[in-house]
């Protein structure tokens, strides 16, 4: 069991970028259009209005009893695009963000992000998985090069698996901005890239490694 | 002059040594009073052009500081100019008519009309640089268009679902779950170790304390 799970991990690696190059950062609602603006400028397809996206995402976990790791429990992350009904449904998994040393710019995390079919979450509820939250983000989408920009407002959903416009609330008065890469094992080289490019949004947002251990 | 009399007859050479001497001091007095400022007559002379070249000339360039290359046919007119070209002398001419032809009266009225339209635009002028630089200030004062806690909020939100779980039945089940895991990871040391804690600190205070005697 065990061997084959590395043995998949190590396939894993060889076919698909899996390394989560990230910085995040937020705006407030009032000046999120001038960001956007920049944005604009300073991505590709500057002529294009920008790209719009509304996704459903459902969190689900599963209690992992026998694990002797610090983590005791398992997150996959479901996601569905409200306004492309036949767009695949995608399945996701993050790793521990690591803040590395200061040499290193960018949070490194693992992931994994897999299209599936609609069928998914019976599927995990089938293995044991539990929806542990759910929200609506919706935003605006960038890429320059390949790094990706998305700068989305987060809802909370006030009635469970509702997602119409009347039972979506916000959850704070800002937009939260997030930059960046996936890219395979070891291309330390793009946090350059990445801040060098957070440098541009200064001061209007503050692209920042953001230590997750700082979360309550 | 003395040269040809002295190639053709024959003279006395010691007294034409002597007379070499005498013109090379005189020549010495000269080159000296030229050089003073008490000679500005000798200084004033006329230029004329002897000769026009289009060959570049290092001296005339070194002369004149890099201006002037060379003395050709383009350059020449406008340098010896000592009147203005035909064109702008009639203008000038028609402009002093008129200006004679106008009474003091309007004169002055003019005078002081042109005085106040300046005035004005000066004050327009410096009214908008003030409320420029007021801008620049008070953008430099208030340049808050993200908070830090709006992005503590939703990183923790998109991360660990935090603020997005809903105190529903349907959640109960799985708030024990949830929180088992946070409470083990902000702190690691197990339940059955708090009677401990207290006995292991106060020896370290003890030690500490007679460790370093010279600190109180």
């Amino acid at each position: 069991m065990e061997s084959s799970g590395t043995s998949f991990n190590a396939a894993m690696r060889s076919v698909a970028p899996h390394q989560e190059f990230l910085l995040q950062g937020s705006i407030l609602d009032a000046h999120c259009e001038v960001l956007l603006h920049r944005l604009r400028g300073l991505c590709d397809n500057a002529d294009c209005n920008p790209e719009q996206f509304s996704d459903y995402e459902a969190v689900y976990q599963l209690k992992n009893n026998l694990s002797t790791q610090q983590s005791q429990y398992i997150l996959f992350r479901i996601r569905q695009a409200l306004d492309h009904a036949d767009a695949p449904w995608h399945i996701r998994y993050l790793g521990q963000a690591e803040v590395g040393d200061k040499n290193r710019h960018t949070l490194v995390r693992a992931c994994y992000d897999v299209a599936c079919s609609s069928n998914v979450r019976e599927f995990l509820n089938e293995l044991g998985f539990k929806l542990d939250h759910e929200y609506v983000a919706r935003g605006y989408f960038f890429h320059k090069g390949r790094m990706k920009v998305t700068v989305s407002k987060i809802y909370r959903l006030l009635q469970p698996g509702k997602t119409d416009q009347n039972t979506l609330e916000p959850m704070t008065q800002s937009h939260i901005v997030e930059l960046s890469v996936v890219a395979p094992l070891g291309q330390d080289s793009i946090g350059d890239d990445m801040r060098n490019f957070a440098e541009q949004l200064k001061p209007l947002v503050l692209l920042e490694k953001f230590d997750h251990r700082r979360l309550p | 002059m003395y040269i040809f009399k002295v190639s053709c007859t024959l003279v006395n050479r010691p007294s034409a040594l002597d007379n070499f001497a005498l013109l090379s001091g005189q020549l010495n007095s000269l080159k000296q009073l030229l050089k003073g400022d008490k000679m500005p007559p000798l200084r004033n002379y006329v230029l004329f052009p002897v000769l026009l070249s289009q060959d570049a000339d290092p001296h005339l360039e070194k002369l004149t500081e890099g201006r002037v290359m060379s003395c050709n046919h383009d350059l020449v007119p406008d340098y010896l100019r000592t009147k203005p070209e035909p064109e702008v002398e009639e203008k000038i001419q028609t402009l002093s008519n008129k200006a004679a032809t106008i009474s003091t009266e309007t004169n002055t009225k003019q005078l002081n009309s042109l005085n106040k339209i300046t005035s004005n635009l000066l004050d327009i002028i410096n009214s908008a640089k003030d409320e420029w630089e007021n801008d620049a200030s008070q953008k430099g004062a208030q340049p808050q268009t993200s908070l830090p806690q709006e992005t503590t909020n939703l990183v923790g939100a998109i991360t660990k679902g935090l603020r997005l779980r809903r105190p529903d039945t349907s959640m109960q089940q799985q708030q024990p779950g949830q929180m088992a895991p946070s409470s083990q990871q902000s702190q690691h040391p197990k339940p059955g170790g708090i009677g401990k804690v207290p006995s292991t600190i106060k020896t370290n205070i003890k030690a500490a304390g007679s460790s370093h005697p010279y600190q109180r």
